[in-house]
């Protein structure tokens, strides 16, 4: 499994430390933040996985703030708010705007690491997903190509068997002209155009 | 996980194809087992034999709806292939306006339109965005956008024009996911200006559908390949008598009419194919 980048965004310099090497032990690829202002900086330089961002910070981007815009860059990221008790009610707010999920301070690492754990699960399986939809589309497209190719060639055909008919049961011909006009019909074989693929 | 046996395999494809026409492959009894298996938790039903008899019996139906919404695919996408749209853009839709606009300009121009196996309503929703970009002039046309499927689930899914993140991240080009939908959390909902244009109701394939009256276009595509291939011909007869004579056919790019109905003739656009009527 691909290692995932998460980044932190915390005003706490402890506590950004803390997590920063936490998170590191634990193999995961680390990028800081010192408030909402450097993660909006940051969002369109590199790819995020998860973002890890306590909910009160000063200035006037938040966690909330931190959120919207993680997901206006791109939705596939995830966000867990780090909350204090007394702010649940935000954090639950939060998690109806798209946030993945909130975890109250202290930080209990064990939880923290499983629900990391549990978003790498649904990210690859994600990604599995949409390796196979693709794997689909190529395929699909593919047969496209030769199914309607088949599809044309045959109504042109079907069309010329049909023109062949009209002119062999036509009793008023006489049979040498018949012949001549069946013959025009079937070299006529060698300009069926085929689509170019 | 509960097991079918094979006994009750044949019964309950037997039953599924009957209210549906859908055909599952006997030789994937996990196909059946997975698929329903949350309806077999949420009734405890001991057995599949159970299951099939309690549907066949019960007055209000609940549990056959609920075994449609199991059994069909919604596998769908907005622009899911973008070969039929171009096709739509750029050469049905402006052959249909010029065919269809009366000589007065006091009376407006009539298009039907069927999304025939609309599951969660990408499709038809694609189509309207489609219509509402070709044509400036909108109160010059009375538009009918109709989509249909077979699943309760996905007719209710495709009404409220919601959808997640999952159902929205392939397909849809970054600048019509602006502009037609509300973003809130991580679900997009289509605005009302394109709801307006489209409506979705129940309908069996296999079932007669002619009180729907005649289309210009249908689509009916990847929905015939989960049918037999007697059901895909009596589906695609009556389809020719629901299009108008000038009208236009659109089927799945892998799907194929030949065999199956020689009133259609196909005709080649770009990179796609669509059929009318000989």
């Amino acid at each position: 499994m691909r290692n995932m980048t998460i980044l932190v965004v915390d005003d706490d310099p402890v506590i950004r430390r803390m997590l920063e090497k936490r998170l590191e032990k634990e193999g995961y690829e680390v990028l800081i933040a010192e408030d909402g202002y450097q993660a909006k900086k940051i969002f369109p330089q590199q790819h995020i996985d998860v973002v890890l961002t306590d909910l009160i910070m000063p200035g006037s981007i938040g966690g909330i703030e931190v959120l919207d815009i993680a997901k206006k860059i791109n939705p596939t990221i995830e966000v867990i708010l780090i909350t204090a008790h007394s702010s649940v009610d935000t954090a639950v707010e939060a998690m109806k705007k798209g946030a993945a999920d909130y975890l109250e301070k202290p930080i209990n690492f064990d939880e923290l690491f499983l629900r990391l754990e549990k978003i790498a699960n649904l990210q690859s399986i994600m990604r599995n997903a949409m390796d196979l939809s693709q794997a689909m589309d190529t395929t699909e497209s593919a047969a496209a190509v030769t199914i309607q190719n088949l599809e044309i060639r045959n109504a042109e055909l079907q069309g010329r068997l049909n023109a062949i008919e009209t002119i062999l049961r036509d009793k008023q011909s006489p049979p040498y002209d018949q012949v001549d006009k069946v013959l025009d019909l079937l070299a006529a074989e060698n300009n069926i155009i085929i689509y170019p693929q | 996980m509960l097991k079918i046996s094979p006994d009750e395999l044949k019964l309950v494809a037997q039953y599924i194809h009957d209210i549906s026409g859908i055909y599952l492959d006997q030789s994937k009894s996990y196909l059946f087992e997975t698929r329903l298996s949350s309806i077999v938790s949420e009734y405890d039903f001991k057995s599949f034999k159970e299951l099939y008899q309690k549907a066949k019996t019960e007055s209000d139906k609940i549990i056959e709806r609920k075994i449609i919404d199991a059994i069909s695919t919604n596998e769908t996408l907005f622009y899911r292939d973008k070969g039929p749209f171009e096709l739509l853009q750029h050469k049905l839709l402006p052959e249909l306006i010029d065919a269809r606009t009366p000589g007065s300009p006091a009376l407006k121009t009539n298009i039907k339109i069927w999304s025939a196996a609309s599951s969660t309503g990408q499709e038809l929703y694609s189509i309207a965005i489609t219509l509402k970009e070709l044509l400036p002039d909108f109160s010059r046309y009375t538009i009918k956008l109709l989509g249909t499927d077979i699943s309760d689930g996905a007719v209710a899914q495709a009404s409220r024009g919601k959808y997640n993140k999952f159902e929205m991240e392939r397909g849809l080009p970054g600048d019509k996911l602006q502009r037609y939908f509300t973003m809130f959390g991580d679900s997009w909902t289509i605005k009302d200006e394109i709801r307006a244009m489209v409506q979705f109701r129940k309908l069996n394939l296999m079932l007669p559908f002619a009180d729907l009256g005649k289309f210009d276009i249908i689509f009916c595509r990847n929905v015939a390949i989960y049918f037999t291939l007697p059901d895909r011909q009596k589906l695609f007869n009556k389809i020719a008598d629901s299009l108008a004579d000038d009208g236009y056919l659109i089927i799945g790019s892998t799907e194929s009419l030949t065999g199956i109905c020689p009133l259609f003739v196909p005709k080649r656009y770009l990179r796609s194919i669509f059929y009318q009527k000989k």
